[in-house]
Parts: structure tokens; C-alpha cells; sequence
């Protein structure tokens, strides 16, 4: 195999019907930053859980952004986002488990009353 | 101008996924925080069909969409009142988290933006429920069934913990008899 | 060609084997004969131990996705001698009738965490290994909330799982980088496209070692650590601070010199910088400490700032002394938490003055607790002694006296409230010192073990020789 032709990413893009990699990278750093705000500022623990989902959104974004635009050759972008889909829903189904336990065991409609996240 | 208008169609997603991604992690109730959340998810769905990658669009849709936001909202409708506001935190915090959060993302976008991305010219693989089921199954290099089977392991020890721990306890049925019917 | 799979795969098959054994026994085992499923799943997970250390060839399968060798089957041996103490521990636990009828769960999502790992340990490539993690650490919060009707575990569980999914996002969004930078996520192509490192690589980077430093509780990302182990059961707490922080210590040496070998430069001042805060920051923070958990929880903290000693210098001798640390780190650690839930399974107290005048009463349990407690100081002859010296001994090699200097200040620092504890046992005076008791069978047969482990580990020296032969060939 010889050395791969590297062509520039304007070409590519011109390619792809204008769409620009780094219009997807600005959104998907935002969505991960916007997720960590909403970690460190939320109090309940479902609006927590709602910031993760949005920081694994924006990571599964990235992966897919890359595989498009930069590595088409293979698919490991596309599969990334599929097992992070996957491992997403798991954590969240645990998550709600707990939250739904500590409800029901503590009769805290307000789940901040038990749970005062110490940072 | 077919091309000006996915360009016109990406920035209007890009708008409504941060717009609504901000919303999410301020708005102060919490069943239109979760809608807000549901709308990002699509939003995601449609770049990702926008880029010709229908299966995932798909995967987003049922799962994220379909099963974890409905899995939220139930939780929430579950354990608090839809209309319930919670208290903001300190104003401290607040700002403190945004100054740390801003210099970070800010940060960020500069080294990801100046750097100069070269696109790989090897020949694109054609993505379709063909190829991709073909990768899942495949145990040669770029292939995915280790990962495809081991995943079962997680997903069957998140089902049994979450059955455990949600389950009815012998002796405390008493706590809250309202909710008897949705434990096992 | 099925058997080469099975043979490079032994030990995931046969645990994922005796889990699901466990699992079918849940399901079709009459209550009445449910107390046998768990000296069964002790005799299989004891054997699966032992035939983990017969040696046999490395290799890779699923085009490179997984990757086993000697080293790698070792470090998954000491990560078993490990769960198998902590398996004898927990049976007078599981026995209790709140636990009972959920042990084969407990049980189940165990060796699912273990499963994970393997896999993590074995991983070749960046799926393998997030998967691997989250395996390894979405079980842990169901065993964090495992005491169901006690609110501070379900707060333990779910602080530990946000955190940690935060954590797996910050992680993944460094995978990303390095992805978008090389094309590929196997880790025999990576080290190819890293260098020259640009500014990406290095922010990607960050990301990746702020998001293991998070799973490794590394200061200043421990935050979550202190609550998270006061509140949990307490097996579940010596399984937190022991084995998965024994496998992140692995993982992590794994990559930065499989992956990361060639950026030497970069990494190795940000693990300095961890390491010394590591140390010191934990050592201050269990100097308060009044709870015996949450006293343990932060000299782990510290002591996995000694970990790090073994990466500055990047040679065999540091993965080594990594290793043989974490062999004696599990079994001192496992020794004090044994004392610890011996006392709480029987009298429920966790206070370290509620060890007051315990020699009096319990001589044997004393004199366990404070060779745990100079093993975990690091006084000669216990084998901590050792382990500490060999770590300490790679550093110097390298050049790096001021951390050395460092370090053994913070060891004389944590000499003083291991200490305490032993005043607390030995010399303080109580009118109403715990009962004299004695435990079962299988908590006398995990503290016999760990003793004796304390010693010969540490004068034995052929171990650390067997190590090290191994590593040299890795």
C-alpha cells in the first residue's frame, strides 16, 4: 500500500456538500461544556443525570463528525456512538433505579432533601 | 443550490440544539427541562441524518429519544410535581462554574479550531444496514463482535441490579403503600 | 482455532462461566438449598485463582481487539486474590437475612465487575477498553446501593455512577481527539500518528487522564470518593478502594507505556503533579478523620499517590514495584477492612474510638488491625515495607529525589494516624470495650490468609523476582 494522498479539508468538504467539519466541532464542544455546566450547577439528581446525557450526546457527535468528514475508510466512529447509545441507556436505567428506590424508601419528593451533592 | 441548503438546514439544527441544550441545563422546571433535553436528542437524530447516516438517526431516535427521555419523564412524573421549581444554587457557584466552564470551552474551541484536520483519502466505506451488521458480526480487524458481546454482560448486570434494587423489600411495604403496583 | 480462543481467553471464560452459574442457580436452586450456591461459587472462583497463574502463551484475537500476555494474565491473578479474600469476607455478611435473598445478585454483579476488568486489562483497542470501564464501574453503583433500605448507600450508588458517567464522558471526549487524529482506535496502530504532538493531541490528552484520574480517584478528582465509601456497604467499600482502584492503576500503566510511550515527556510531569497532591492531600484529609471507613477511604486516597511512583520512571522495574505494591496494598487493605466488618457485622460501631481497649477483649483481631496498619505505614517486616522501598527505589533511579523526598515525608505523616488507630486498640482505656466475640469460619479463613500474606509477600523474595521476570519478558 503507498502512502495515502492526503487532500485538504476545504476539498473534502466541497465534496460533502458544503457542510464544514468544524461547524459540528463548534456545536458539539458547546453541547460538552453546557453539559458540565449543568453537572456542577444542578441540584436534583434527574437534571444531573440530564447534563451527563447531553455531555455523551456531544461526545457521540464528535465521533460521528470524524468518521464523516476525516476517516471514511472505516466505521469505528459510527459504532463508537452506537456502544455509547447503548452504555447511555444502561447508566440511565441504573440511575432511575436508585433515584425511583430512594423515593420510594424516603418518601423525598424532592430527591435534594436526601441527597445534598458535596463538592 | 443544493448545496446552500443542507448548509441552511445544518445551521438551523446547530441553533436549536444549543439554544435548547442551554435551556435544558437552566430552565428551573423540571418536566420542560426534560423536553428541552428530548428536543436536542432529535435535533442530533436529524445531523446525524443529515449526514447520510440513517441507521444511527434510527439508534438515536429509539433509544435516546424514544427510551431514555421516556424514562426520565417517567421518573419525574414518578417522584415530583411536573410544575415543581427548585431553588437556584448559590450565586458563588453559579458564577463560578461559568467563568471555569467558559475558560474551558473557550479554550477548547481554540486548539480544535486552529488545528489543521486532514482528511484521510483512502476509499469511504459505504454505510448501510448491510455493511454495519456485516462489521457488528465480523471477529477480523474492524470488526465488532467482542464488543457486541460483551456489551450482553452490561446489559444483563444493569437489568439484574436495577431489579434488585428497585425490587420490594419483604417488611417495607408499609413506607409508601401508594406506589405498591409499580415494584415487582 | 476455537481452542486458541478459549485458551487466550481462559479466565474471562471461566468467571463469566461461574457467573453465569450463579446466575442459573438463582433462577432453578429451591430456597432450601440456596445457602450452598455460595461455598460453591467460592471453591470455582478459588480454583479459577489458581489455574489463572498456570502460565501459557499471550496473544490477540478479534483482529487485535483483545490482547492478553503473561503480564496482563497477572495482573488479573492479583486482581483474583483479591475478590477471592473479599468473597470469604462477605459471607458472613451475605448471611444476614436482609442480604440473603439477594446474594447470588451481589454475587452476579461482583464478577460482572470483574468481568469488566478483564476486559478493560486485556483491551486492545478504545472500544475494548470503554467498555471494559463501564463494565467495570455501572455494576459498582448497583453494589454501592446494594443496602437498599439504608439511605446513605443509595446516595453512595448514585453519586458514584453520575460521577462516574461524568467521567466516562470527559474520557471519551479525549478518545475523540486522539481518533480524529489518527483514524483508527486500535492501540498497536495509535503511538504511529501521535507524533509530532500538536496542541489537539495534547488537549485530548488532558481529557483522557482527567477522566482515568477520576476512576482512579487521584487528587483533585477524589471528591466524590469520601461519601461514596462511608456510605456504601462496607465489603463494597474494601472492593472500591482495593480492586477497582487496583485496576485502574493497571490499565493506566498499560497505556501510557503501550499507547502514550513515545509522549513521555508530556505525561510525565502531569503525573507528578498527581502524584504529590495525591499523596499529601489524602494524608491530610485522613488526618481528621473519626470514622474508621472514611479514615481508610482517604489513606487510599494517599496510597494511590504511591501507585503513581512506579510511572515517573518508565522502566520494568516501575511496573514491577506497581504491581507487588498493589498485591500487598490488597492484602494489608483487606486484612484492615476484614477487622473493620468483623466488628461492624457483630456490633454495628465504625467509630475509631469505639476501638478503644479492643486488645483487651480481642487480642487476635488487635494484633491483625495493627499489622495491617504497619503494613499499610510501611514498617519492616511487614511486606508494605517492601513494596514502599521498591517504589521508592525506582523513583531515585530515575532521578526524581524530590518526589522521593515527598513521599517519605508523607509516609511519616501517615505513620502517625495509622498509628492512632493502633494507640486506639492497644492503649487507650474504655470502660466499655466491644464484646469479645468470635466470627465464622470464612471471615477467620480471609484474615488467616491476608496475615499470612503480609508476611510471606514481603520476606518471600522469590515473588517479586517471579514478577519481574514476567515483566521483563512482557
Amino acid at each position: 500500500m503507498g502512502k495515502p494522498i492526503r487532500i485538504t479539508l476545504k476539498q473534502a468538504n466541497d465534496m460533502m456538500g458544503g457542510l464544514a467539519l468544524q461547524d459540528f466541532l463548534v456545536v458539539s464542544t458547546s453541547m460538552f461544556f453546557i453539559g458540565i455546566f449543568g453537572f456542577l450547577t444542578r441540584r436534583n439528581l434527574i437534571t444531573i443525570l440530564m447534563s451527563v446525557e447531553l455531555i455523551l450526546n456531544s461526545v457521540n457527535i464528535n465521533f460521528v463528525a470524524f468518521n464523516y468528514f476525516l476517516h471514511p475508510e472505516a466505521m469505528h466512529g459510527i459504532f463508537f456512538a452506537i456502544f455509547v447509545i447503548a452504555v447511555a441507556a444502561a447508566e440511565a436505567a441504573v440511575a432511575i433505579a436508585i433515584i425511583i428506590n430512594i423515593y420510594r424508601r424516603f418518601k423525598s419528593i424532592n430527591i435534594e432533601n436526601v441527597s445534598e451533592m458535596k463538592y | 443550490m443544493e448545496i446552500a441548503a443542507s448548509k441552511v438546514i445544518f445551521y438551523i439544527i446547530a441553533a436549536a440544539i444549543l439554544f435548547f441544550a442551554l435551556l435544558s441545563v437552566t430552565s428551573k422546571r423540571i418536566l420542560r427541562a426534560a423536553t428541552y433535553l428530548f428536543i436536542v436528542l432529535i435535533s442530533t437524530a436529524a445531523l446525524y441524518f443529515l449526514l447520510n447516516y440513517q441507521f444511527l438517526g434510527a439508534v438515536q431516535i429509539a433509544l435516546y429519544a424514544g427510551g431514555i427521555v421516556v424514562m426520565i419523564i417517567f421518573s419525574i412524573l414518578l417522584t415530583s410535581h411536573a410544575g415543581q421549581k427548585f431553588e437556584p444554587v448559590s450565586r458563588l457557584k453559579f458564577f463560578a462554574s461559568l467563568l471555569a466552564v467558559l475558560v474551558g470551552w473557550a479554550l477548547s474551541l481554540w486548539v480544535i479550531l486552529s488545528h489543521p484536520f486532514v482528511a484521510s483519502s483512502k476509499e469511504a466505506v459505504e454505510v448501510n444496514m448491510d455493511s454495519i451488521g456485516k462489521a457488528l458480526l465480523s471477529y477480523d480487524r474492524n470488526g465488532y463482535v467482542l464488543v457486541f458481546e460483551v456489551i450482553s454482560i452490561l446489559l444483563l448486570a444493569a437489568m439484574i441490579g436495577a431489579i434488585v434494587i428497585s425490587k420490594k423489600q419483604p417488611g417495607d411495604g408499609e413506607t409508601n403503600p401508594d406506589n405498591s403496583k409499580t415494584s415487582k | 482455532m476455537l481452542l486458541q480462543y478459549l485458551s487466550l481467553m481462559r479466565q474471562e471464560v471461566s468467571l463469566i462461566f461461574i457467573a453465569v452459574l450463579v446466575l442459573i442457580c438463582e433462577l432453578t436452586v429451591n430456597q432450601r438449598y440456596k445457602k450452598v450456591v455460595i461455598p460453591i461459587t467460592l471453591v470455582l472462583f478459588g480454583v479459577h485463582t489458581i489455574l489463572g497463574f498456570v502460565p501459557f502463551d499471550g496473544g490477540k484475537l478479534f483482529g487485535g481487539m483483545f490482547a492478553t500476555s503473561h503480564a496482563q494474565a497477572l495482573m488479573k491473578s492479583v486482581l483474583n486474590v483479591g475478590v477471592f479474600i473479599i468473597l470469604l469476607q462477605s459471607v458472613a455478611w451475605l448471611k444476614k437475612e436482609v442480604n440473603f435473598q439477594k446474594s447470588n445478585e451481589f454475587l452476579i454483579l461482583l464478577f460482572s465487575t470483574l468481568t469488566g476488568m478483564y476486559f478493560m486489562i486485556s483491551s486492545g483497542d478504545f472500544l475494548m477498553f470503554y467498555i471494559g470501564l463501564e463494565i467495570a464501574s455501572i455494576p459498582m453503583a448497583m453494589l454501592a446501593a446494594f443496602d437498599t433500605f439504608r439511605s446513605k448507600s443509595s446516595e453512595a450508588g448514585i453519586k458514584f455512577l453520575l460521577n462516574s458517567a461524568l467521567s466516562s464522558g470527559i474520557l471519551l471526549f479525549g478518545i475523540s481527539l486522539f481518533y480524529a487524529i489518527s483514524g483508527t482506535i486500535y492501540f498497536d496502530d495509535l503511538p504511529l500518528y501521535f507524533s509530532p504532538v500538536s496542541p489537539l493531541f495534547a488537549l485530548g490528552f488532558i481529557f483522557f487522564i482527567s477522566g482515568l484520574a477520576f476512576k482512579m480517584s487521584l487528587v483533585p478528582f477524589h471528591l466524590w470518593t469520601a461519601d461514596v465509601y462511608e456510605g456504601s456497604p462496607t465489603i463494597v467499600t474494601s472492593y472500591f478502594s482495593v480492586i477497582s482502584k487496583g485496576a485502574a492503576a493497571f490499565i493506566t500503566s498499560i497505556l501510557l507505556f503501550k499507547v502514550f510511550f513515545n509522549q513521555l515527556y508530556l505525561w510525565k510531569d502531569i503525573i507528578y503533579l498527581l502524584s504529590v497532591l495525591t499523596m499529601t492531600v489524602g494524608n491530610l484529609f485522613a488526618l481528621r478523620q473519626t470514622n474508621i471507613k472514611r479514615f481508610l477511604a482517604f489513606s487510599s486516597i494517599s496510597q494511590a499517590g504511591f501507585i503513581l511512583l512506579g510511572l515517573v520512571n518508565v522502566d520494568s522495574l516501575g511496573v514491577t514495584a506497581i504491581i507487588y505494591f498493589i498485591l500487598i496494598y490488597i492484602l494489608s487493605n483487606l486484612s484492615a477492612f476484614g477487622v473493620v466488618m468483623a466488628i461492624a457485622n457483630v456490633t454495628g460501631k465504625e467509630e475509631i474510638k469505639d476501638y478503644n481497649g479492643l486488645y483487651k477483649t480481642n487480642p487476635l483481631l488487635s494484633l491483625t488491625m495493627m499489622l495491617a496498619m504497619f503494613s499499610l505505614a510501611g514498617i519492616p517486616p511487614t511486606a508494605g515495607f517492601f513494596s514502599k522501598f521498591f517504589l521508592f527505589t525506582d523513583a531515585a533511579k530515575g532521578g526524581y529525589y524530590w518526589l522521593v523526598f515527598i513521599a517519605v515525608l508523607n509516609t511519616i505523616i501517615s505513620l502517625y494516624y495509622y498509628l492512632l488507630v493502633v494507640k486506639a486498640m492497644f492503649i487507650s482505656p474504655n470502660e466499655q470495650p466491644i464484646e469479645r466475640f468470635r466470627s465464622d469460619i470464612y471471615t477467620r479463613t480471609a484474615l488467616l490468609i491476608t496475615v499470612v500474606g503480609i508476611f510471606a509477600v514481603g520476606i518471600y523474595s522469590p515473588i517479586f523476582e517471579y514478577i519481574r521476570n514476567i515483566i521483563d519478558k512482557f
